[in-house]
């Protein structure tokens, strides 16, 4: 892992979605480029509706219409995306769903789900089908497929929103845990100042309309003192004073 | 936790089936088809007419085809036919409902051709094929087929229209390529729509399938249904139909039924 190193640029001259029934089109991003550098953990963060979904649904190439440019450091970079709803496929067991991300002729595939089973709690439930989960498994599922790729660049779209405070405080350490394991480049999607400022080791704000990055912060927290409530909560009024 | 839950539906499943079959439900279909037979019977010894044969005449004349291999035959080589047939049938218009349900401008394009093959009378496409193409093998499954494709298509295309997008970008983020796309995204969120479409395709394709027969082929359950026919052997006629139900009764059972529990496995 080299830092300092770009895995990924992005620049959106213009994007707006098309004028619908009688609604004229809307301009929703203009002016955004965005460098994200090797192993760091972007956090972008923002009002709701600014936009900060649809910059990320660009940056993972499902999004294509738009104006600008999009590079990864990497050629063929492998990416994973961890989206708001765990986006299992409910017809294959929680072993299936992991081990289908894998390449077929992955000779180490059932090495690699055990492992990711195991690490995130959910060996017990490897043939369970996923509708038959409580929400907060079914997401611990999509974590496991998420990191069992070995992605270059993992994008994270508010993968922890409806969830009771303590399921989501436990996929968040072990979201740590897995990142520290084994650090990859993420770009992490929240309006949750507190989960932005536990995460991120740089923060970047959206805002306006059509929105344009309004803030670039480095987070310099260490990994305990982020787990200190007391200490995110400083940060975050440090970080957010002007918002 | 999750393993004790699993056993427990697994185990509800197979208590269903043992259970629901020794507390009633054979038990019933019994009294219904003896009641069934009797009445059959009954009518028969009033009426004392060789147009209306009993069952202890029909089951007669069926164990003589039975046993002289006639029966076997007949009903084996239909079965063949509607088995290519459905098949074929299904293959083309399944892929002919995904392309429609995917493509909108295919879909306006070919909706009208879609509609007019649908309200094509099957005897049309019958006697067209055999004009064209002969009283062949080949032109006999052609009709068929293409009876039945229309429907196919039309059930499969509401199932395409309305996949998940979540997860086609799912897939298409986690590089499933086509093949594991089809297989895992796909179809199953179609199993349902072709389920229905197999259903109502086989009643179909076997009843066309008679017709077939009886217009072109010189053998087949549907040829014997004509034979009897001209000869006004009636038992004959419900020795063959019988036989007919109890094959098609029999895949039901043992062929669809099994496939649907098993694609249906992961429902709540």
């Amino acid at each position: 892992m080299k830092n300092g190193q770009q895995a990924i640029r992005v620049t959106v001259a213009r994007k707006a979605f098309p004028p619908v029934a009688d609604r004229p089109e809307q301009l929703v991003l203009s002016g955004v480029d965005l460098a994200v550098e090797e192993g760091s953990f972007v956090v972008l963060t923002g009002p709701s509706g600014c936009g900060k979904s649809t910059l990320l649904n660009i940056v993972a190439g499902l999004d294509k219409d738009y104006s600008g440019k999009l590079e990864f450091g990497h050629r063929d970079a492998r990416l994973s995306f961890m989206f708001q709803t765990p986006r299992l496929l409910p017809w294959r067991t929680v072993e299936q769903n992991i081990r289908y991300v894998l390449d077929d002729d992955d000779a180490d595939a059932d090495a690699k789900v055990a492992a990711i089973l195991e690490r995130v709690g959910l060996s017990a439930s490897a043939n369970a089908y996923p509708e038959r989960l409580s929400l907060g498994m079914q997401r611990r599922a999509a974590l496991a497929r998420a990191f069992v790729v070995e992605p270059d660049i993992l994008l994270m779209d508010e993968p922890f929103v409806s969830l009771d405070d303590p399921s989501a405080d436990s996929l968040r350490a072990l979201l740590i845990e897995l990142w520290n394991r084994r650090p990859t480049t993420v770009l992490f999607v929240t309006h949750d100042r507190i989960e932005a400022v536990m995460l991120a080791t740089r923060l970047v704000r959206l805002g306006g309309t059509p929105a344009g990055i309004v803030q670039d912060s480095e987070v310099k927290l260490s990994p305990t003192e982020r787990l200190d409530r007391e200490k995110v909560l400083a940060a975050r009024l440090r970080l957010f004073e002007n918002a | 936790m999750a393993l004790d839950h699993h056993t427990i539906a697994t185990g509800r499943v197979g208590r269903g089936i043992i259970g629901s079959v020794l507390s009633g439900r054979l038990v019933w279909t019994l009294v219904s088809f003896l009641s069934l037979l009797a009445l059959w019977a009954l009518v028969a010894g009033l009426l004392q007419s060789r147009l209306f044969p009993g069952p202890i005449d029909v089951s007669a004349k069926f164990m003589t085809e039975a046993a002289s291999g006639e029966l076997g035959h007949h009903v084996g080589v239909t079965l063949l036919r509607v088995a290519a047939a459905f098949f074929v049938a299904m293959f083309i218009g399944s892929a002919i409902g995904i392309a429609l349900g995917r493509a909108k401008g295919a879909d306006q394009f070919f909706d009208t051709w879609l509609i007019f093959f649908l309200n094509l009378p099957a005897l049309v496409t019958i006697i067209l094929c055999y004009v064209w193409f002969g009283l062949t093998e080949m032109a006999a499954v052609l009709a068929v087929t293409i009876n039945k494709i229309p429907n196919v298509a039309v059930t499969v295309r509401e199932g395409a229209r309305s996949l998940s997008r979540d997860l086609t970008e799912m897939a298409e983020i986690y590089r499933f390529g086509t093949w594991k796309t089809l297989r895992h995204v796909t179809l199953p969120q179609l199993a349902p729509f072709i389920a229905a479409a197999a259903r109502g395709g086989l009643a179909l394709v076997w009843k066309i399938v008679l017709v077939v027969e009886l217009l072109g082929r010189p053998d087949g359950v549907g040829r014997q249904l004509y034979d009897g026919f001209q000869l006004f052997d009636v038992s004959m006629i419900l020795a063959y139909a019988i036989a007919f139900i109890l094959v098609v009764q029999f895949i039901e059972l043992a062929v669809l039924q099994p496939i649907e529990a098993r694609v249906n496995r992961w429902r709540r």
